[in-house]
């Protein structure tokens, strides 16, 4: 990225921006924003002239951490609205604009910082009311308040959350998902071109039976309880198997699914294929191989099921 | 004046309709001694008035109370010294204007000119006592007051009189010193000691029960002592006693509710202090924490509800059933936790009842055909009053010629029918209603009734043709076809 | 021909069939009999009790409609609830379950059995399960037949999944609401089979009383449609599906109107289009197969094409419109977020609030279900194989329950019966297949069927096999070729050689049912038979000590305080206040009115610090606060943990004066220990909940066993309330609020003036030991 060439030159005068009046310090940020098109991207230095004791204008923060080192997921996931709300704000008649800065700043370049303001968890975003001037508070409180992701990282609560801190609402327009417009239309034109050769296979039962079988095990795998919560595929120490009665991770899905697959898949063998043998000896063999198939998946679900609710008391084989 | 009349007649005994003729001359009370036994919800007051005949065949004694001690007076029994049979108490009434009440004493024999007969009236007072003051908080202790009047009227001349005041603990904080007593008594009019007050001796009094010299002399005496145990007051309790011959049970409900009439609780409770209280063994005395009752001997499926479920704190010790009339005072005890402990005018309303096997209280009288069963008024709460008591008794489906006989007089007493299980005309009921019960009136209710064997079989044939028809409409609905057009399947 | 084992030859048919069904009958009753006495644990180890919350409601509108009447009961205005509000009863009630109990209730009485309201509602449920085995019979066996319905009545009858919501004592509307639907759809699917108006109306008159039931009628409203309209796509349209449906939808929705809850909601919302427009559809497709009879197939495809596409564009394009002019109100939010799953926790956070409305992980359901719920999948098979109309409806049914069930555990409820169904399907035919005597023997399988045909009581199923159409058997070939890698001989002799291998399967089936059985059992006594009124711990002893500080409290506001006092708790303890202290309550569990911001005003209250709180506390005159703590008994579902939702709540309402993020340390912790936030500490909720607990413990430290964290030593102080009571555990502690200061001071300082000569006069109580509890 090439504004990182910028950098040492604005640092320069940044160093003893303290002692000029805030009117320079608004230009420089002025000029920042309009660099990092919308987004003032900070350091400890320039972080302490935007939060300045005396300044009139108001500020939020994004305190972020998106070095891969950090291995912070949510941090990328909310970076890209937090972006998009600045960069609408940067459309935003002039006057207005410049009594409100985006600033993101970025734990590798401001440790002191985060040090200093005690933060431990990111992604975290500060709104700094303007401490003196026409736009300070009328509670004349100048403390920073804080974001509350309660309600997800999309950018639209985000803006409207903001706008209350704006002097006028951020112009943010959820941007129109051409991907996603495209790909269905396509999906549907596609459909009804191949609607005509695969009719006997929708028409086959089987497909259809094939699709509502494995719809069930998914929802009976806790499917939806993955995607509500939005559980990771694994444990963070690797363990696919999540301990608590109230709880699974995403591989869970798939394993229990596969096993209530097993089972009833051994049940219809049993039902329905075996009594067609036409040698005694062959279905023998594989009556007592499915019976065996069954008790073994059926233990081992137990077991599993042992392992999720601990007071159960019952147990097969094994 | 209906209200004391109706009061009054709890505590007359089965009165004699002989007339008396009480004249001031016939005796002279050579001493009066009144022993007053304080408590909390109930005063036992006891006065013994050693009288000498002045005139030959005198067998009519009179005896005179103030009237607001008739109105607080429950119960009362009037004895010959050293005898067990109580004497016949008729109410005399009042004089013209009179604030006292004369009740003549029929005594068993005539008592020879100057012997002297000792008549001990025994008395139990309700609702005489109130807290003060009025309001304690949690760990204060409780003190109560109790007034009465200094001399014990009497329409005799009167020798000596006096009385003593018996505080259930030292701690007297005050009482009353009579005013210009002079008149009868030279040393001081009121002496204490330990926890017994006596006031007197007062001689020579002359005949007392007249308006002027009530006017002239009597006075109002007050103690205020230290009470360490609870005030219980049953402000209603409804019994409800069900006799049934099929299951051979006597089943027995009360409906009470309880209250506290101790000093009200002084700002709120605090659990924490309770606790605190209870760890350390020194509980408040105005707190009700549990109950211990005696329940009769024999009684099984015990319940203690109230009006939101089952009240799982409550442990019984069930005697063995005992033979019926057999003098053995054995009990079962029922200890009963209310759900919350109760302090200063608290409220708590509960339902205790249980199964008893009928043989214990019931017996066949082969000669008359009639059953004979006895239903306890009411069991007794140690220490309480009952404001309002309820007693209905319901006699088996077709109970016929119905008599009873009550230990004493109801306020009121009615007949009505009630149905129950599967009843087709309904069990006849009796019901008795009382006032100010304490523990002397603890005696049963003897009812009597005849039972046709008819009456015995009328539920089971009853329900045999209800479900018979039953099954006959469904033998016949199964093989009615209704179908329009039949199949040729 | 060979049997496996010797069979009785001098059986009449007759004989047979009688015994068979005598010995339905019998397995019948005893099913009922297993499936009423399972549910009564809550009854043996606690007592004959009302649970929960809303049950409370029910069984306080019950008694109303017992001892006043119907009318007095219809037209009640409740004003104790929604102080100051109030609730107008009768028109915002499903009455269907208290108008059952109060038929009951009268017809006992009119044979002079006074039984007591209470153990009528009590035993409602279980009474109904019973009722619900019998109607999942007689659906299986339109499915398969009398075995499978057997199987499925004795599945349904002991299922943990169904038991959850119907122990004795759950005296809510499901009790008596799955019954309903089971029944309804008997009725849709006979009506449907035969083309029987009769059986069409029977399934509205159900319908109605559904509707009057329980909200989750829309169920049925939605899936009989999408059956109808799936037949039709299927090309399966027939004059009997056009009577069935029509019958039904027309009586149906009529007197479904009649309940004044629901009202005109069956024209004007949604969820009930979809019905609306299959009727259409109906008619249109009618209306074509009339025509295709009257005219030569040219003209008619052009009618059709041309009539079908305007009627269809017509119809959407009328919906839409209605949408948009408001005459049709769009989904309401309890149905919408079932398909945005986020939508409650956004928008509706008191509906997101409630614990069975949060998804279901795997393991409840194999706690409810065990192994029907791998049977299912092989009975959903089953059903595509003989893909009869009815069969379509399971498959359906199937798909869509186990979605809503994915998504919300209450809805486990509704998946239940269809997989007691389809797994008793499966499993019936597998032991159909291995009790069945006849061994094939080369090719006489005419002979193998008419054998069959003989001992048609053991095994009918055989002769739908018989008659199954060959598309089946072709489309079985080619599983039969996908699962065994070889191709198996054209010979269709089907059976079972010998007796070892039925004995093998058997054994293992009947082991399999026998641990479900003891499953069962485990899963009802210690999971679902605990009425949540009455705690139960177990002493040192091991006996059973029961906890009963819920009652002890709402007794003592019953007995100890003015009728009229207005007592104010979080919303889940409305009902159980009005219904055991009956005392008027600001907020109770009836949320599906959106008096939201009346919650919010009480969450706010809760959550914001006393001197906030006090002013809305006296402008709602409220009298007692009533918290649940369960900090000293390690009781965990107290007011504490359910805090978060209280300040969510409010936030909703007053976002910029109550902020979530405030409550948690700014490690976002949430604590309550002496870290705790400061908005936390301040909190109405935290001082009510801590206030006087560390005293407790005296010199040594304080310990919350919920939030395992040490109290501070010395606890929030009140200025604006008093503690009134406390019950034994301290798991119910009830503040009264004070009036203001006679001297027109702040309670504040009056309270500091007041301490300060409290002092002077008596030394303050000091060192305490702890109270062992």
């Amino acid at each position: 990225m090439k504004w990182s060439a910028f950098l040492p030159l604005f640092l320069l005068p940044a160093a003893f921006a303290a002692t000029k009046d805030k009117d320079a310090v608004r230009e420089q940020l002025i000029d920042l924003a309009a660099k990092g098109n919308g987004l003032i991207k900070l350091d400890s230095k320039t972080f302490d002239l935007l939060t300045l004791p005396s300044r009139d204008w108001s500020a939020s923060i994004q305190f972020t951490a998106l070095d891969r080192r950090r291995r912070c997921a949510p941090c990328k996931e909310f970076d890209p609205s937090w972006n998009a709300v600045a960069k609408a704000w940067s459309t935003a008649p002039k006057e207005h604009r410049d009594t409100h800065f985006f600033g993101t700043l970025d734990f590798d370049e401001g440790q002191t910082v985060f040090q200093k303001l005690g933060l431990a968890s990111a992604p975290l975003v500060y709104v700094y009311p303007a401490a003196e001037g026409p736009r300070q508070l009328p509670n004349g409180k100048t403390a920073p308040s804080k974001y509350d992701f309660s309600n997800g990282f999309e950018a639209e609560p985000l803006a409207n959350h903001l706008s209350s801190h704006t002097p006028i609402p951020i112009p943010y327009r959820a941007p129109i998902d051409w991907a996603r417009w495209a790909t269905f239309i396509s999906g549907i034109l596609s459909l009804v071109l191949t609607l005509r050769f695969i009719s006997p296979i929708l028409q086959s039962r089987w497909t259809w039976a094939a699709i509502t079988v494995l719809t069930s095990l998914t929802m009976t795998g806790g499917f939806m309880f993955t995607r509500i919560r939005g559980t990771p595929y694994t444990g963070p120490d690797g363990s696919w198997i999540a301990g608590g009665y109230q709880n699974q991770y995403g591989q869970e899905v798939q394993v229990v699914a596969l096993i209530y697959g097993t089972l009833s898949f051994a049940f219809l063998m049993l039902t329905v294929i075996v009594p067609y043998q036409s040698s005694a000896s062959r279905q023998r063999m594989q009556v007592y191989l499915w019976s065996a198939v069954i008790m073994l998946i059926y233990s081992v679900l137990v077991t599993i099921f042992r392992l999720k609710n601990r007071g159960y008391p019952f147990k097969l084989l094994l | 004046m209906l209200q004391c009349w109706r009061a009054l007649t709890l505590f007359l005994l089965v009165s004699a309709a002989s007339v008396f003729a009480a004249s001031s001359l016939s005796f002279e009370n050579s001493a009066i001694v009144r022993t007053v036994d304080l408590g909390g919800s109930l005063v036992h007051v006891t006065t013994t008035f050693a009288a000498k005949a002045l005139e030959p065949k005198a067998s009519a004694y009179t005896i005179t109370l103030p009237e607001d001690e008739i109105q607080r007076t429950s119960w009362l029994e009037v004895k010959i010294k050293g005898q067990q049979q109580p004497l016949t108490v008729k109410y005399g009434g009042a004089p013209a204007d009179g604030k006292f009440y004369n009740l003549d004493v029929q005594l068993p024999n005539p008592v020879e000119v100057d012997s002297t007969v000792n008549i001990v009236l025994e008395t139990i007072q309700t609702h005489a006592t109130y807290p003060w003051p009025e309001r304690a908080a949690q760990q204060d202790e409780q003190s109560l007051k109790y007034n009465t009047t200094l001399f014990v009227l009497s329409p005799y001349k009167t020798n000596v009189q006096r009385t003593k005041v018996k505080s259930p603990s030292p701690e007297v904080r005050s009482y009353t010193t009579p005013k210009d007593v002079d008149a009868f008594t030279l040393e001081s009019p009121v002496t204490k000691s330990g926890a017994t007050i006596t006031y007197g001796p007062y001689n020579n009094l002359p005949v007392s029960a007249t308006n002027e010299w009530v006017t002239k002399n009597q006075q109002l005496i007050g103690i205020h002592y230290k009470y360490d145990y609870p005030v219980l007051e049953l402000t209603q309790v409804k019994r409800v006693a069900e006799i049934s011959h099929w299951g051979a049970n006597l089943n027995i409900q009360d409906d009470i509710v309880l209250y506290n009439a101790g000093p009200e609780l002084k700002g709120h409770f605090s659990r924490l202090e309770h606790q605190t209280q209870s760890f350390y063994k020194r509980a408040a005395a105005h707190v009700i924490p549990a109950l211990s009752l005696h329940l009769p001997a024999g009684i099984h499926d015990v319940y203690y509800y109230d009006l939101v479920g089952n009240v799982s704190t409550s442990r019984l010790r069930a005697a063995p059933s005992v033979p019926k009339n057999s003098r053995s005072n054995q009990y079962s005890v029922m200890e009963l936790r209310p759900r919350y402990p109760l302090l200063g005018g608290w409220n708590y309303t509960f339902t205790l009842g249980w199964d008893s096997p009928l043989a214990d209280s019931a017996s066949y009288d082969a000669s008359t055909g009639k059953y004979i069963v006895q239903v306890p008024i009411m069991t007794d709460v140690p220490g309480s009053v009952v404001n309002e008591c309820e007693v209905k008794i319901i006699l088996p489906e077709g109970a016929t010629d119905v008599e009873h006989v009550l230990p004493f007089p109801a306020v009121s007493t009615e007949e009505s029918t009630h149905i129950t299980y599967l009843d087709t005309l309904g069990r006849p009921v009796i019901t008795f209603k009382y006032k100010n019960l304490t523990t002397k009136h603890a005696k049963p209710i003897y009812v009597s009734y005849k039972v046709p064997s008819s009456a015995h079989l009328r539920k089971p044939v009853a329900v045999a043709t209800a479900l018979l028809g039953l099954f006959v409409f469904g033998m016949f609905a199964r093989r009615v076809d209704l179908t329009l057009h039949k199949k040729t399947a | 021909m060979s049997t496996a084992y010797p069979l009785p030859t001098n059986l009449s048919t007759t004989t047979v069939t009688n015994t068979a069904s005598l010995l339905r009958i019998v397995a019948l009753g005893l099913i009922s009999a297993a499936a009423i006495a399972s549910r009564l644990f809550a009854v043996i180890n606690f007592e004959s009790i009302i649970h929960e919350f809303d049950p409370w409601f029910n069984y306080r509108a019950t008694r109303v409609l017992a001892s006043q009447g119907f009318y007095e009961f219809w037209n009640w205005f409740d004003p104790t609830a929604w102080y100051p509000l109030g609730r107008v009863v009768g028109g915002t009630v499903y009455p269907g379950l208290m108008a059952t109990s109060g038929v009951i209730y009268n017809f006992l009485h009119a044979f002079h059995l006074p039984v007591d309201i209470r153990n009528i509602c009590v035993l409602l449920a279980p009474g109904f399960s019973a009722l619900t085995a019998w109607a999942t019979y007689m659906f299986t066996k339109e499915m398969k037949d009398e075995s499978a319905g057997l199987l499925a009545a004795a599945f349904i009858g002991i299922v943990p999944g169904y038991i959850s919501r119907s122990v004795a004592g759950s005296y809510d509307n499901e009790a008596i609401a799955i019954f309903l639907l089971m029944f309804t759809f008997y009725c849709w699917i006979k009506a449907l089979k035969t083309g029987s108006a009769l059986f069409g109306t029977l399934a509205a008159v159900f319908y109605f009383y559904m509707v009057a039931a329980w909200g989750g009628y829309a169920f049925i409203t939605n899936m009989i449609p999408v059956h109808a309209l799936t037949l039709m796509l299927m090309g399966r349209f027939s004059s009997r599906l056009y009577v069935a449906y029509c019958s039904w939808y027309a009586i149906g929705t009529l007197s479904s109107m009649q309940v004044p809850f629901v009202g005109f909601q069956p024209v004007r919302t949604s969820e009930h289009m979809g019905a609306l427009g299959v009727f259409g559809l109906l008619q249109i497709v009618a209306f074509a197969q009339l025509a295709r009879s009257h005219l030569s197939s040219k003209q008619f495809q052009n009618l059709l094409t041309v009539s079908v596409v305007a009627m269809g564009v017509v119809g959407t394009f009328g919906f839409i419109a209605l949408t948009y002019m408001g005459w049709i109100a769009p989904w309401t939010g309890r149905f919408y977020s079932l398909w945005d799953t986020g939508y409650a926790k956004k928008y509706i956070p008191i509906i997101a609030s409630v614990s069975e409305h949060q998804p279901t992980a795997w393991p409840s359901f194999f706690m409810d279900l065990q192994l029907l719920i791998f049977l299912f999948p092989a009975g959903v098979i089953l059903c595509f194989r003989e893909l009869r109309d009815e069969h379509v409806f399971v498959i359906i049914y199937s798909v869509v329950a186990s979605y809503f069930a994915g998504v919300m555990v209450r809805l486990m409820l509704t998946l239940t019966p269809v997989v007691c169904v389809s797994s008793a399907v499966a499993f019936s035919s597998l032991i159909d297949t291995y009790l069945d005597p006849t061994q094939p023997e080369g090719e006489e399988e005419s002979e193998a069927d008419s054998s069959n045909g003989t001992n048609t009581a053991a095994t009918p199923s055989k002769k739908e096999k018989a008659k199954k159409p060959a598309a089946s058997t072709s489309a079985l070939n080619d599983i039969v070729t996908a699962a065994t890698s070889q191709s198996s001989s054209k010979s269709k002799s089907k059976g079972i050689w010998g007796l070892d291998t039925r004995l093998i399967v058997i054994v293992n089936a009947i082991g399999m049912l026998s641990f479900f059985v003891f499953h069962c059992t485990w899963v009802t006594a210690n999971a679902y038979s605990s009425p949540s009124v009455v705690l139960a711990s177990t002493n040192p002893d091991g006996s059973q000590h029961i906890i009963d500080d819920f009652r002890e409290a709402y007794y003592w506001l019953r007995q100890n305080t003015p009728q009229d006092a207005v007592v104010m708790s979080w919303w889940d303890y409305g009902y159980q206040i009005a219904g055991m202290a009956d005392r008027p309550t600001l907020v109770d569990n009836n949320t599906w009115n959106n008096s939201k911001s009346h919650i919010a005003t009480v969450g706010k209250a809760m959550s914001s610090s006393e001197e906030v709180a006090y002013p809305i506390l006296r402008k709602h005159d409220v009298d007692y606060v009533l918290v649940i703590f369960g900090g000293l008994l390690g009781y965990s579902g107290d007011d504490i943990n359910k805090f978060l939702w209280m300040v969510r709540i409010a936030q909703g309402v007053w976002p910029d004066e109550i902020q979530e993020p405030n409550y948690f340390t700014p490690q976002g912790e949430y604590r309550v220990d002496d870290r705790a936030s400061s908005a936390m500490k301040n909190s109405l909720m935290y001082k009510m909940s801590y206030y006087r607990f560390a005293e407790l413990f005296g010199g040594n430290n304080a310990m919350d066993r919920v939030r395992q964290q040490t109290m501070p030593k010395v606890g929030p102080t009140l200025d604006y309330l008093d503690e009134a009571f406390t019950s034994e555990n301290w798991i119910v502690r009830i503040y009264q609020v004070r009036k203001e200061d006679l001297l027109g001071r702040d309670l504040k300082s009056a309270n500091a003036f007041a301490q300060g000569k409290k002092k002077k006069k008596s030394k303050p109580v000091s060192r305490r030991k702890a109270i062992p509890v």
